[in-house]
């Protein structure tokens, strides 16, 4: 099985460090960075789908060329290989450009099954898988809780999340995967996977090893743009109320009829 | 200048989702503001009844009879219908829920026009074109976005708008299907029902959520009674999915549901980062906890300290014994 | 705040062993911590966790199953894991200081007939010098290993023997010549345990790292072959200063980890506690503390990674190094946990926060591993030569 695993180096959301640069847009820069959360779960996804089957998971970023460093926890946690997708024109670049940049990228790979998190804690649009398997004109299978893949069939079976239980999906591969939380925890790094990473090759490629004109893809042609920014109103202190449950419910339903909710 | 279009969503017995009313009611605010035309599209097996109620929220509503919605992943066949009717107009504007349905259809049908995504709006107004106001970073920061040409896609959150529904009603034309698909359609094999049909949890006014202070399986009857007396939704932290005792569809954090209820009520849950960035933007927010320094206590409104088993009850008879 | 990172010296895959293993013991260690206290129970679910990651295989070379970690990059495994709980930390500290004979003397076919089995952790190894009559004056051993045909005999006590009652391996230090020089006397032994004439005599009950069993050995007459004796014989003492010389930096990083849990918990609480209408933290008096206990931590901190690549570099005067960082970090360790039980009051003299563990746990590294007594002393004949006899 050959799987690729789109990850996104996101500000570390525990550091709590985000803000915005002058053009309005996250200053990637000032944060320390770590891969997306969600798209952890897709990658043990596909390393499980790898030590059961055999084959290989390549990471593919889009990112500035210092996200090699966030790869690397990655290519410890089993990951074969990275490609790291990265121009000076992609930077400032809205959901639209990232669509095209990653499916091109994957147009020159030959994969079974891509995998992508739910959604990113940076953005949390949850859109671009679902642009990458319309582009690249392969099926589109979103939130699954479970992927069983059958090499000999060339099918994949999905186990999507709905809000009422689940619809099983079938489709032929090369499909595209988005993996949520249920698939599973992403496992620690060995440490023999830590000391081994660094001879992991992580290819770049800009756009022109893609083919895209700069001028169609990026920062220069955003499809959206900030218009301001502003910290939310700030809560009003706390309440503490301590005493006996009836108190504590009385309390809580004098709120309630204050804001109006019953 | 290009429609303002509303791409509806169905629930399974063909009636209008209330996701879809809200978009209609805010395309019809949005069409007065710019003098465009708002139009909705219901793409299903049987269209009829949703765009019949579709209609009592916009002029013009277009349904597209699509039998392979009956078992084929609907997204991506809408998308595909919705790209056959917007053609290559870059000045369109689309209204989509920020639903797991309405996030893939954002995302496929961005690929098939000339259309950029601005997701998760919890405000859309117009100054000369379209400003969406969203959250970001967890909630630590509001933006407003714009679009850098004419048109766009916007994906809505849940209760952003309060549906209203026009004064006259609209006229409902079907439209035939369009070329053949060219993007594949993924099979429904089987849909199989866990739970009774819930209202999914983003779009639910008032959670209730349980965490690890409510001890097992059983402590989330007690979380469904308060949840049902107040007409909410029953939510859970991660440690409560976690330890198995109910389904992930219901978590709500970093790794689950972002959701911006009127009401949030956090039984037993502490309040860590990964559950606060999902629920931190609720217009109100009231903890029940043994630990008066839980986290949550930093960003609630009223916490109130003490063993959820005795203050939820508690909670139960005061409501149920309010007059009226 | 010090997340104890200190990441410009450190490389990226160091880097990121640390992250790892701090999230792995704030995770799945830190929650045991105390119960492992209170039982006095030997973790064998840490040391399984401990082996499944491969830290039990950081010490080993490549080739052997390990995974090859220099001097550093073992102590900053053990640091992370030290910051959540003492009594962990030591199933990593005494897999490599019982090894350590063996990495340093060992021939290539007993590296290969133990080695595998130690880094995968499937056995654990335990360091046998001292005995009742001999703590600082290690020349005062009695346990004798007499050579009978190819085996040798091995009849003594060893005492406070780290692992003693749960390892497989034990490296047995005993008088092969009483004749000789002093420090041509000893020799060591890999005894592969249970074994005839091998017995657990005691556990002790210590004022801290009580999940670590420490047991007095008792060896009747255990026979152990010829090709068990690590070197030649009389290699003894120089062995035992040699594993010294890498396992106290060890019992540093150790220290170090200590230290930095405390003064996390001591800040932790002083941000949220509060009395007189302020959290205590910005009370003049608490917040010096608080910083006399951040700077001397990183102090002891800097110095031990610099012994550490010091003495992975092979310098001269490895034993200086080693025994400065140890000095340091032991002192430093008992100061920061017993200031962290200040700042935390009368809760800090309770077992409902973790301090006073810390505290008790932290007075070992004045004691094991050498005396910071014979530390100064090793210190300062590195500076002032021999006495002339």
């Amino acid at each position: 099985m050959q799987i690729v695993v789109l990850t996104k180096p996101v500000p570390d959301p525990a550091a709590a460090a985000e803000r915005l640069g002058l053009d309005g847009r996250l200053d990637r820069a000032a944060s320390p960075a770590v891969v997306n959360g969600n798209d952890e779960y897709a990658l043990e996804a596909a390393l499980k789908i790898v030590d059961a089957l055999g084959g290989e998971v390549t990471l593919l970023t889009m990112a500035a060329s210092g996200a090699a460093d966030t790869m690397r926890k990655a290519l410890a946690m089993g990951a074969t290989r990275g490609i790291l997708v990265s121009d000076e024109a992609l930077a400032g670049s809205c959901i639209r450009s990232t669509t095209q940049v990653l499916a091109a990228a994957l147009g020159g790979l030959t994969f079974d099954l891509v995998l992508a998190g739910v959604d990113t804690s940076d953005g949390v649009a949850g859109v671009v898988p679902a642009g990458i398997a319309a582009l690249l004109r392969i099926p589109y299978l979103g939130n699954a809780a479970r992927i069983e893949p059958d090499p000999a069939s060339g099918r994949v079976r999905v186990r999507r999340i709905t809000p009422t239980g689940y619809d099983l999906l079938d489709a032929p591969m090369p499909a595209l995967v988005v993996c949520t939380q249920v698939l599973g925890e992403p496992r620690y790094p060995s440490l023999k996977g830590i000391m081994g990473a660094r001879s992991k090759e992580i290819a770049t490629r800009s756009l022109a090893d893609l083919g895209l004109d700069p001028s169609t893809v990026g920062g220069a042609v955003a499809s959206t743009a900030v218009l301001d920014s502003r910290r939310p109103p700030a809560r009003g202190a706390t309440r503490v109320v301590r005493g006996t449950p009836d108190e504590g419910a009385a309390e809580i339903v004098a709120l309630l009829e204050a804001r109006r909710i019953i | 200048m290009g429609a303002i279009w509303v791409i509806a969503e169905t629930n399974a017995d063909g009636s209008l989702a209330r996701s879809a009313a809200e978009a209609a009611t805010l395309a019809r605010s949005l069409a007065a503001a710019s003098g465009r035309e708002a139009r909705g599209l219901v793409v299903s097996v049987d269209p009829g009844r949703a765009g019949g109620e579709l209609a009592a929220y916009l002029g013009r509503v277009v349904t597209v009879t699509e039998p392979g919605a009956a078992d084929h992943a609907w997204a991506v066949i809408a998308a595909e219908r919705a790209a056959g009717l917007l053609g290559d107009d870059p000045s369109a504007i689309v209204l989509l829920s920020a639903s797991p349905d309405g996030r893939d259809l954002a995302g496929t049908l961005s690929a098939l026009t000339p259309l950029g995504v601005l997701a998760n709006a919890t405000a859309v107004t117009w100054d000369g074109r379209v400003a969406v106001e969203m959250s970001t970073f967890g909630g630590k920061l509001t933006t407003t976005s714009g679009f850098t040409g004419d048109g766009g896609i916007i994906t809505l959150r849940p209760n952003a708008v309060t549906a209203e529904p026009a004064a006259a009603r609209g006229v409902v034309e079907a439209a035939a299907a369009g070329a053949a698909p060219a993007l594949p359609r993924v099979t429904i094999a089987e849909r199989v029902a866990e739970a009774s049909a819930a209202l999914p949890i983003e779009e639910a006014r008032v959670i209730v959520s349980g965490g690890r202070g409510v001890g097992g399986p059983e402590g989330f009857d007690l979380v469904g009674e308060l949840a049902a007396l107040l007409g909410g939704a029953v939510g859970a932290s991660r440690a409560a999915v976690d330890a198995g005792w109910i389904p992930y569809a219901r978590q709500i954090g970093q790794t689950g549901k972002i959701v911006k209820p009127q009401l949030y009520l956090a039984l037993g849950i502490s309040g860590a980062i990964q559950h606060k960035v999902g629920m931190q933007t609720a217009e109100t927010i009231i903890a029940v906890n043994r630990d008066p320094d839980a986290p949550i206590a930093a960003f609630a409104d009223l916490l109130v300290v003490g063993d959820l088993f005795e203050v939820v009850p508690a909670v139960v008879r005061a409501l149920q014994e309010r007059p009226g | 705040m010090s997340t104890g990172t200190a990441t410009d010296r450190l490389t990226e895959e160091q880097r990121l062993l640390q992250a790892t293993l701090r999230e792995l013991a704030d995770a799945k260690i830190a929650p045991r911590a105390a119960e492992i206290d209170r039982t006095s129970e030997f973790p064998d679910d840490i040391r399984r966790l401990l082996a499944e990651h491969d830290v039990l295989a950081l010490p080993f070379p490549v080739e052997h199953g390990g995974v090859g970690g220099d001097l550093l990059t073992v102590c900053l495994a053990i640091e992370q894991i030290a910051r959540a709980c003492a009594t962990s930390s030591l199933i990593l500290i005494v897999q490599a200081l019982g090894a350590l004979p063996l990495l340093l003397g060992g021939s290539p076919e007993q590296k290969a007939r133990w080695f595998p089995r130690l880094a995968s952790g499937e056995i654990l190894a335990a360091f046998a010098l001292t005995e009742p009559e001999a703590g600082s004056d290690a020349s005062a051993i009695r346990t004798r290993a007499v050579r009978d045909g190819d085996d040798y005999v091995i009849t003594g006590t060893k005492r406070f023997i780290t692992h003693g009652s749960v390892a497989g391996l034990v490296s047995v230090f005993a008088v092969t010549d009483p004749e000789a020089p002093r420090h041509r006397r000893l020799s060591c032994f890999a005894v592969e345990v249970p074994a005839e004439g091998f017995r657990v005599a005691r556990l002790e009950h210590k004022l801290g790292i009580r999940g670590s069993p420490t047991a007095e050995l008792e060896f009747t007459g255990v026979r152990v072959p010829a090709a068990n004796r690590i070197g030649a014989e009389g290699d003894g003492f120089a062995l035992a200063m040699g594993t010294f010389d890498r396992s106290r930096p060890g019992v540093a990083a150790q220290a170090v980890g200590i230290a930095q849990g405390a003064l996390e918990a001591a800040t932790a609480y002083a941000k949220e506690r509060k009395q007189f209408g302020q959290r205590i933290g910005d009370f003049q008096m608490v917040a010096a503390m608080l910083a006399d206990m951040d700077a001397g931590t990183e102090a002891a901190r800097q110095l031990l990674y610099t012994a550490c690549e010091r003495i992975e570099a092979g310098v001269p005067d490895a034993a200086r190094w080693s025994a400065m960082c140890k000095l340091v970090a032991g002192d430093t360790a008992m100061r920061v946990t017993t200031d962290a039980v200040q700042v935390l009051g009368g809760y800090g003299y309770i077992n409902e926060f973790p301090v006073e563990r810390m505290m008790r746990d932290a007075k070992i590294t004045q004691i094991y591993e050498g005396t910071q007594q014979v530390q100064r002393l090793v210190i300062a004949r590195a500076l002032l030569g021999r006495a002339s006899d």
